[in-house]
């Protein structure tokens, strides 16, 4: 029996694996690319989440709050009319999480689909992950992951699974380093394992205007996959302007180090002149 | 769309037609329905003398390109009774909406099929047969159809003769065939459907629907096809041209918004031996409707055992256009209902939907299955306020419940007494049997039952699981601080209003907790249905839609137990609470096929809005599709999606020019955002902000 922290799931995911899924967000990334869009997904604690777009200012939340700083108590969550408040983060024995997944999972099977597990990075809560997989199968099950874990905990985890959502966003180990304030050794270690493997995967790319965009990185992404028999398709996904929506929900600074008004490079061609059939979401 | 129908479809969405319309001045209308009176004309001689009236003065108009004509340039359909009449006649009678026979399917196929000159030998025939008996009553009304046959022949020849002068032979040779004759091909059916729907508006009959147009039609396409009179892309061409047709009146046509027009058509479903009956033209329907991406027709889509995958798809590429339609219904669960209803298989099998949702049988009904409505949310707050002080536990509290429903319907019933409707003689030509027992239709047909909506289901269910809960089981809230709080509408009690509106259980949620309330309530309403019966001998039929009634019906209302606040909406048809966050559609579909909907068989769609998002790709349109495949393998009865963006929807209220053709769907039609009252607006939106 584990517990593990989350802060969504989605039941009706659709560009997340084959068919209908649902997708459970771990709570917590080993990563910090200035890029992502789901800033609640990095700190593995609970945080206060506040979406100011349509508040009232009626103060409720001030008059109640008896801290100086922060501390996720959840008590300005209550007294907001509008419930613009609310504590990002879950904490959930995998049992529990498993039930509340499989509830209605006739319309997962029923459509080819199943359950994705995302994040964060679902890989940096291994006991959890492990223990939360056992109680899902027999049902289909896709894990989305940076790559970014012990190899022996992603070795296990491709032994376990379904399908795997796998980003490389970033050949070049300075670059990568740069920033997702990781070096890719590691990750790229587990993607070789992974191209030998006989597990379904696909290889997702957030696209970053003038960080990965270019020509040289994308040929070098594709000379890494090209040869992986299991390599169902390649998505790309353009970096999108509502990344940082969240951000001041969360009481963060949206630091993105590139232009994010320059128009995003997207080269089909160089994965498909490999045969790898590759689209973008 | 080639470059004929492209022209076409400017033409009419810039309304150039409009140019035509005549300007025939309010005194005149008036004068004629004096002119009624003075005659001392019977009521249906007068329904007569007004479709007569509206022929003769329709002036023939040939659009540019137009192969299949009929253009209303008469803007008003004169009343036949004054308004002293009027209100004579309300003394004694009850009357439906606007009095006359509106919201019921004809049959057209037969009359397109045999012509109107074998129509006019069987009326002769009858009158022959009603003389010898000696039932002159009846010979007025067969008369009074015989009437309105000359009146579109007339009509057709001024038509004729105006094409024959402007050169446009096709046209004149169709008109030289129908409406006196059969049609004998596709092209000539199409223009004799647009002429019988053209003259039920004209006779101010309204919310006159298409019915099955894919089964009906199927034979004149196929014989085209098969002896290559057309190709599949001159059908096509023709087929989106009469789908032109259905949108160049429809602001002048009868409804409560614009838009709520009833021109709904229904494709797929079953044939008349339970087998498949999607074919080809349902496919080119739905290939047409997406194409022109027009609001009318309204497309219906009937699903069973039988539909594969794929037909779903095609519906989701046509919901993604965020048109508001398809509605799906299925056959699976209507069938039965309307044979626990007492329909006949063959009837049942061949049903259609009403102008928005309900459940009707083409030629057959003369159902009025939007008579009334019940409202959950009021019987419950009646409950609230009277019993549940006295109550010890949650079971014998529903039954009070029960009982209120009961006492409401008994009250909603006893005011149906008398009815009176405009007789329809044009519409009774279009109705099985009324020829032969010289009986107007709107005296009755087949099937004479009256539908009950069921409004403010969710708001009910949500109040009745927050008392079952914090009352009867934490026992955290007294039954009189329930009954002071919506009294008081929450003022004073913030907590309990929190409460309320965020900590109990919700419709919608998965949760049998709350879902089996709803499977409760639903039962009840139908068992407490089964034995009323009629003035016109027919059954009640319980229903899920709630039309235009969930506005009025919030009204009679303060807050409820589910701390909505007094003023706030209740949800449309049958939907989740509004401001419920909801943990997604999986659960609201598993929801919502928990209650036993073939005993609630006058039909109202569960409503699901999809951000358009989720409709990018050929795969994620395919979830979609299982989405609804799931509902209805659940048991659910109707469903329908809507496409929306919730930025699009504010960025129109502010610059409603810039988003004329952003169509949704409220209640159980498609509508212009735009055109829509403030109110229906915001309802919208705060409808779609639950999805981000």
């Amino acid at each position: 029996m584990s517990k593990g922290i989350i802060f969504n799931i989605e039941e009706f995911a659709v560009h997340d694996g084959p068919g209908i899924r649902k997708l459970v967000f771990f709570k917590g990334c080993p990563l910090h690319c200035t890029w992502c869009h789901n800033p609640e997904g990095i700190s593995f604690r609970k945080e206060l989440m506040v979406s100011n777009a349509s508040c009232i200012k009626c103060g409720k939340c001030k008059e109640i709050c008896i801290h100086k700083e922060c501390t996720v108590c959840g008590n300005c969550v209550d007294v907001c009319p509008l419930r613009l408040r609310k504590i990002s983060g879950m904490e959930m024995e995998a049992t529990e999480l498993a039930k509340k997944l499989l509830k209605g999972e006739e319309v997962l099977i029923n459509s080819g689909g199943g359950i994705t597990i995302s994040g964060g990075e679902p890989l940096a809560q291994p006991a959890f992950f492990f223990d939360l997989v056992q109680h899902l199968k027999p049902l289909n099950i896709a894990v989305e992951t940076s790559g970014y874990a012990r190899n022996e905990i992603f070795r296990k985890m491709v032994s376990e699974v379904d399908l795997i959502l796998m980003d490389i966003k970033h050949t070049d180990s300075e670059i990568h380093k740069n920033y997702t304030g990781v070096d890719n050794s590691l990750i790229l270690e587990n993607l070789e394992y992974l191209c030998r493997s006989a597990t379904d995967f696909f290889i997702r790319i957030p696209l970053i205007p003038g960080v990965n965009d270019s020509v040289l990185n994308m040929e070098r992404t594709a000379a890494l996959i090209k040869d992986a028999r299991h390599l169902r398709r390649v998505e790309l996904l353009p970096y999108h302007q509502t990344a940082p929506a969240k951000y001041s929900m969360v009481n963060k600074v949206f630091k993105p180090e590139f232009d994010t008004n320059k128009k995003v490079n997207i080269w089909l061609d160089i994965f498909e002149k490999h045969n790898i059939n590759a689209i973008v979401l | 769309m080639n470059s004929r129908i492209k022209l076409m479809l400017e033409d009419v969405l810039q309304k150039k037609h409009h140019q035509f319309r005549q300007n025939i001045d309010n005194e005149i209308l008036h004068d004629f329905t004096d002119s009624l009176k003075e005659q001392k004309l019977s009521d249906v001689q007068r329904a007569q003398k007004r479709l007569t009236w509206v022929l003769d003065n329709e002036i023939p108009v040939i659009l540019p390109n137009e192969k299949i004509v009929l253009t209303r340039t008469v803007q008003k359909i004169p009343e036949i009774f004054k308004e002293e009449e009027w209100r004579e006649i309300r003394k004694e009678h009850y009357i439906h909406e606007k009095g006359r026979v509106c919201n019921i399917s004809s049959n057209y196929s037969y009359t397109i099929e045999v012509g109107l000159e074998e129509r006019r030998k069987e009326i002769l025939l009858a009158i022959e047969n009603h003389l010898s008996l000696g039932n002159k009553k009846n010979n007025e009304f067969l008369e009074s159809v015989l009437q309105s046959i000359d009146d579109i022949e007339k009509l057709a020849d001024k038509y004729a003769q105006l094409a024959f002068e402007s050169g446009k032979e096709d046209v004149y040779n169709v008109l030289k065939q129908i409406p006196r004759y059969g049609a004998r091909s596709f092209y000539e059916a199409l223009q004799f459907f647009r002429i019988l729907h053209f003259t039920l508006w004209t006779s101010g009959n309204y919310h006159n629907t298409v019915g099955r147009f894919d089964q009906y039609m199927f034979k004149f396409l196929k014989r085209d096809l098969d002896s290559a009179i057309l190709d599949y892309d001159s059908a096509f061409e023709l087929l989106e041209e009469f789908f032109i047709s259905f949108n160049k009146d429809s602001d002048l046509y009868p409804g409560m918004q614009q838009g709520d027009n009833g021109q709904s058509l229904v494709l797929g479903g079953v044939d008349e031996n339970g087998g498949d009956a999607f074919n080809l033209l349902s496919e080119m329907c739905l290939k047409a409707s997406l194409e022109l991406k027009l609001i009318d027709p309204k497309i219906n889509l009937r699903v069973n055992k039988y539909t594969p995958i794929e037909k779903y798809d095609l519906g989701t590429e046509l919901t993604k256009e965020g048109l508001g339609f398809p509605q799906y219904s299925n056959d699976e669960v209507v069938i039965p209902g309307l044979l626990s209803k007492g329909y006949e298989l063959k009837d049942a099998r061949d049903y259609v939907v009403a102008a928005c949702w309900e459940f009707i049988i083409p030629g057959f009904g003369m159902d009025i299955p939007n008579i009334t409505a019940l409202s959950f949310a009021k019987v419950v707050d009646k409950s609230i306020k009277k019993h549940l002080e006295h109550c010890k536990d949650f079971d014998s509290f529903m039954d009070y419940v029960k009982l209120e429903i009961k006492g409401e319907l008994n009250s909603l019933v006893s005011s149906l007494k008398n009815i009176y409707m405009e007789p329809a003689p044009f519409q009774s030509l279009l109705m099985n049997g009324c020829i032969e027992k010289g009986k107007d239709i709107s005296l009755g047909a087949r099937y004479n039952n009256y539908g009950i909506h069921g409004t403010g289901i969710s708001t009910a269910v949500d109040s009745l699981a927050a008392i079952k809960k914090f009352v009867f089981g934490e026992k955290s809230v007294t039954a009189k601080e329930i009954i002071s709080a919506i009294e008081t509408n929450f003022e004073g009690d913030y907590t309990l209003w929190q409460k309320l509106r965020y900590e109990a259980p919700k419709m919608g949620n998965d949760d049998d907790f709350a879902d089996s309330i709803a499977v409760n309530l639903l039962n009840d309403f139908s068992e407490l249905t089964e034995n009323l019966i009629n003035e016109r001998g027919g059954c009640y039929r319980p229903g899920s839609g709630s039309a235009m009634y969930y506005l009025w019906h919030a009204k009679d209302i303060g807050a409820s137990a589910d701390g909505r606040k007094k003023g706030e909406s209740l949800s449309a048809n049958f939907s989740p609470g509004l401001n419920v966050k909801l943990n997604g559609p999986i659960s609201i579909i598993r929801s919502f096929s928990k209650p036993d909907m073939k005993k609630i068989m006058n039909g109202g769609p569960l409503t699901l809005e999809l951000h358009d998002t989720v409709f990018r790709n050929r795969e994620s349109i395919r979830k979609v599709s299982s989405l609804v495949k799931s509902y209805m393998d659940m048991g659910g009865h109707q469903l329908q999606i809507n496409a929306v963006n919730r930025e699009k929807l504010l960025e129109a209220k502010i610059h409603p020019d810039l988003y004329k053709n952003l169509i949704v769907r409220v209640w159980g039609w498609s509508g212009y955002f735009t055109e829509l009252d403030e109110l229906y607006q915001d309802h919208i939106i705060q409808r779609t902000e639950l999805n981000i």
